[in-house]
């Protein structure tokens, strides 16, 4: 636990200094204009309000919230910079959502007890939002069109799949018999729920996004297994690494042929083909080498989702590679920030690693993806790639890991008596 | 007391993390751990591939092959047309160029090391190759085949220094290929790498089986009568090259004569049968009945395997076969690669290699080309009893065409059929044991007649320009 924890000044201007430092760079490399103005007006204003709101709020600065300012406030900065400065209000705005839905799942979900008296109603959100893509995409798709806006409603069911997947003690002890066998309603409905997300992510032609839930049910199991014991075994650990490389290969063994091409295809062979963007995004990144080659001087813009799938590249290519790693670092910092104040309750320990695997999974599908380390998907990086969806569950997601950093305990009469001590140890 | 009455009813919430909650944090640890090293291989992948990706994309230049003496063979920083003319005819479709119409070159493959880029230095400088080879050898070489098409390739037996590979006809780059249509068959690939029938050339593999199974004494007290065709056990006849026929013959005569009745009833004869040749061939590199074969590759050019079809010892196609005709195909390079391990008596072959050093974009050389051994393809004494046989027929045969050199070599008229057109092919291989032109060679004319320059004349002119390169 921080026994001297930092102080909200101090982050406040860490992170000022931080983004003034990027602005001040657009500004000398693209000239003063009127957009980079509302550029830099945007992100300082959006951090100084922000880090306000989080000092009345809290007395003491919480890690999540910062590093999501921090990062928040460099993310605009990179979007507004593709191809020349533009300011990317759009993604600015829900940035700003996105922070507000980590306050409003903070708040939701920071008693673990209340939390998972709710799992009724997380099944039921998963459900809507099943049936929302069953029914309302249109031809096998992930999207709802509503003529102004675009919602990907299987993005909001990774925040409801991670809260069905955390789970409590008492739930644990709750068993049932039939037959003869015993079992836990609520791990029946878990694996109930990844069945059907397994299936509806074969209906979408979504399978970029399995992996993501299929880590975070993996976590889930692995959780509900050593709820109740002391000491993991190292021989059922290995059996657990076993089972997940089965499923691995059988997974990849059994594709679909559009996946197995993209497992054996050569990007270069076929540079104006199903190479495309990958070839495009590498070439990308070698112009940049260390230190990019300026902020608005890349060429990848031009290139389908340069702002979203391959966004990665397109950091490096301006900004430079050493640069688009220390954002992925900064993006880590969020689910590492269970290692600075461990979760004092075995739910919010649950959320904590579900939401880590979401943020590490995706990541590592996007960026490796897109660098042709493993085969390309469409998902995103948290908070970095452009998307409204994709920002407000990502956003819903930090909130749980700020649950999990400062929650709010409560005995059986359901006095509140560890928030406070965890709120400062925060 | 009192103050123990005062306390709480209420048993205090106990706050620390309990054990197994602890647990997210080490598989959170764990996972960003997992993360962070792919992440650290991503970039080593992006920092070391980069040069590629700039090549293959087409956003860099490219920089300059030398060769031993430092001339160009290659310039990617301006136009060729501004070399004298003439400058690239002669190794065109072996050093290749960026344009990308030939694939199998020393440019081609070596694109990243060639490109004007470095990752951390980013596009500026010049990228160079260091080749081994020697330009005037290889002009002097291209200029003795005249008017006729085909390959010579040759390089150090000591070290692996590829000093010369020239095929006719060939590219010149410089021109580029507005006209490509109306160029020669075979201009923009070098037949070096390409198997082709290797004659009576092959019967150097054969002695080497005969000698690795036999023994080198029970080889040579070996003797068969030729009367200008022979009969096998399936009544098939094998006729040789010399109607009257050869007589009675020692191997090293037979050798000499390349007598075909000889080795056709070596191959037949119960002392050597056609499982020990055959293991002998697979050792040697050969691709026996479709089996798998030993790849070979120069720099990154592929050099196609050499390959037969041997099934029964009895049968013509398969004495056929082990004297070089048939369904047997060899690279000029790989009988090249035999001789350097005839030639330095060990059986084991030196790998061949063309590019020495390579200077990156930020101007930093690396030493690339160092002598690498391939395992034992046949004994020490095959090799030395090989050696032998191969320099008593220079000695007995070629003193009038190679007074000058100490060599060892062994000529090879291949019957060749392309498209119903048939002709034949003049081959010679060899090694030169001087210590001022330790050279193994392999030179292939093609379509010649007895008015044409022979192998032996071409080989006198390499080894001529090779000396006075050195």
């Amino acid at each position: 636990m921080n026994k001297r924890p930092v102080s909200h000044p101090i982050l406040m201007f860490l992170i000022l200094i931080a983004h003034s430092a990027m602005l001040l760079l657009v500004i000398l490399t693209l000239g003063f204009s009127a957009e980079a103005v509302k550029l830099t007006c945007a992100v300082l204003a959006a951090d100084f309000v922000g880090s306000m709101i989080l000092s009345l709020v809290h007395r003491q600065a919480c890690t999540v919230d910062m590093v999501l300012l921090l990062v928040l406030g460099m993310s605009t900065i990179y979007q507004s910079c593709f191809g020349g400065v533009h300011f990317a209000a759009k993604h600015y705005i829900f940035g700003i959502l996105a922070f507000i839905a980590c306050q409003l799942s903070y708040l939701l979900v920071r008693n673990p007890i209340r939390a998972e008296k709710m799992k009724p109603f997380w099944y039921g959100a998963f459900f809507v939002l099943v049936g929302a893509i069953f029914f309302l995409t249109g031809e096998r798709g992930i999207w709802i069109d509503l003529g102004f806006i675009t919602i990907q409603p299987s993005e909001f069911v990774k925040p409801v799949f991670v809260l069905i997947c955390a789970s409590s003690i008492s739930t644990q002890l709750r068993k049932k018999t039939f037959l003869g066998i015993h079992y836990v309603p609520d791990n029946l409905a878990m694996l109930g729920c990844t069945a059907v997300i397994v299936v509806l992510q074969w209906w979408c032609r979504d399978l970029g996004s399995l992996p993501t839930f299929l880590a975070v049910a993996g976590f889930g199991i692995v959780f509900r297994f050593f709820y109740l014991r002391e000491k993991m075994s190292l021989r059922f650990v290995i059996f657990l690494c076993a089972c997940a490389c089965v499923v691995c290969v059988v997974a990849l063994k059994f594709a679909p042929d559009y996946v197995q091409d993209r497992l054996h295809s050569d990007i270069w062979a076929d540079m104006e083909g199903h190479g495309y963007q990958q070839c495009h995004a590498l070439t990308a990144i070698a112009e940049g080498g260390w230190f990019g080659k300026g902020a608005g001087g890349g060429l990848l813009h031009r290139v389908f989702a340069s702002d979203t799938d391959i966004v990665f590249s397109s950091i490096c290519e301006e900004w430079g590679l050493f640069s688009g790693i220390l954002t992925v670092v900064l993006v880590l910092f969020l689910p590492a920030s269970v290692l600075t104040v461990p979760p004092r309750s075995y739910y919010h320990a649950g959320l904590a690693a579900g939401v880590a695997s979401v943020f590490v999974v995706q990541m590592a599908l996007n960026i490796f993806g897109s660098c042709n380390i493993i085969p390309f998907t469409g998902v995103t990086i948290p908070f970095i790639s452009q998307g409204g969806s994709s920002m407000l569950s990502s956003g819903i997601l930090a909130g749980f890991l700020k649950a999990a950093q400062a929650p709010v305990l409560t005995t059986k009469d359901g006095r509140k008596k560890a928030a406070e001590r965890g709120k400062q140890s925060a | 007391m009192k103050q123990q009455q005062n306390k709480p009813k209420t048993m205090p919430i106990d706050i620390r993390a309990p054990r197994s909650t602890l647990r997210a944090g080490r598989a959170v640890t764990l996972l960003i751990l997992c993360f962070l090293l792919g992440m650290g291989y991503l970039s080593y992948v992006l920092i070391t591939e980069s040069p590629m990706y700039m090549a293959k994309s087409g956003k860099t230049t490219y920089g300059v092959v030398y060769d031993r003496t430092g001339d160009v063979l290659f310039d990617g920083t301006k136009p060729l047309t501004d070399y004298p003319s003439g400058q690239f005819a002669d190794v065109g479709n072996f050093i290749g160029d960026t344009s990308g119409q030939m694939t199998n070159t020393l440019v081609a493959k070596n694109l990243t090391a060639l490109a004007n880029y470095s990752f951390t230095a980013g596009i500026h400088g010049t990228a160079s190759l260091q080749t081994t080879l020697s330009h005037s050898a290889n002009q002097a070489a291209y200029k003795a085949l005249g008017s006729k098409n085909g390959t010579i390739i040759a390089c150090n037996w000591k070290t692996g220094e590829l000093l010369v590979c020239v095929s006719k006809p060939c590219v010149d780059i410089a021109k580029g290929y507005a006209d490509i249509a109306s160029m020669p068959n075979g201009s923009l690939l070098c037949k070096a790498f390409y198997p082709m029938v290797p004659g009576s050339t092959q019967k150097v593999s054969t002695l080497i089986a005969a000698y690795e199974t036999l023994g080198v004494k029970t080889v040579n007290d070996i003797e068969y009568s030729c009367e200008g065709s022979w009969l096998n056990a399936n009544g098939q006849r094998i006729k040789c090259h010399r109607s009257e026929g050869h007589g009675h013959q020692t191997l090293a005569e037979a050798f000499a004569n390349s007598c075909n009745p000889f080795f056709a009833q070596l191959v037949q004869s119960e002392q050597l049968p056609l499982t020990s040749i055959i293991e002998v061939y697979q050792r040697m590199g050969y691709s026996v009945n479709k089996s798998a074969a030993e790849n070979y590759s120069l720099d990154g050019i592929s050099i196609a395997p050499a390959s037969t079809v041997l099934t029964d010892d009895t049968d013509f196609d398969t004495q056929w076969g082990c004297l070089g005709q048939g369904e047997t195909l060899v690279s000029p390079y790989q009988l090249m690669l035999w001789q350097t391990a005839v030639a330095n008596g060990t059986g084991t072959a030196i790998l061949p290699y063309a590019v020495e050093a390579c200077t990156s974009a930020e101007g930093k050389m690396v030493q690339v080309g160092k002598t690498t051994r391939t395992p034992q393809l046949f004994s020490v004494s095959a090799a030395k009893a090989v050696q032998e046989v191969m320099i008593a027929n220079a000695e007995n045969h070629y003193y009038v065409s190679l007074p000058d050199y100490n060599c060892g070599v062994k000529s090879g008229t291949a019957q060749v059929t392309d498209n119903g057109r048939e002709y034949e092919n003049s081959l010679l291989v060899g090694f030169c044991l001087d210590e001022t032109c330790p050279v193994a060679f392999c030179i292939l004319i093609e379509e010649r007649t007895s008015k044409d320059i022979s192998t032996a004349q071409v080989a006198k002119a390499l080894l001529n320009a090779l000396s006075a390169a050195e």
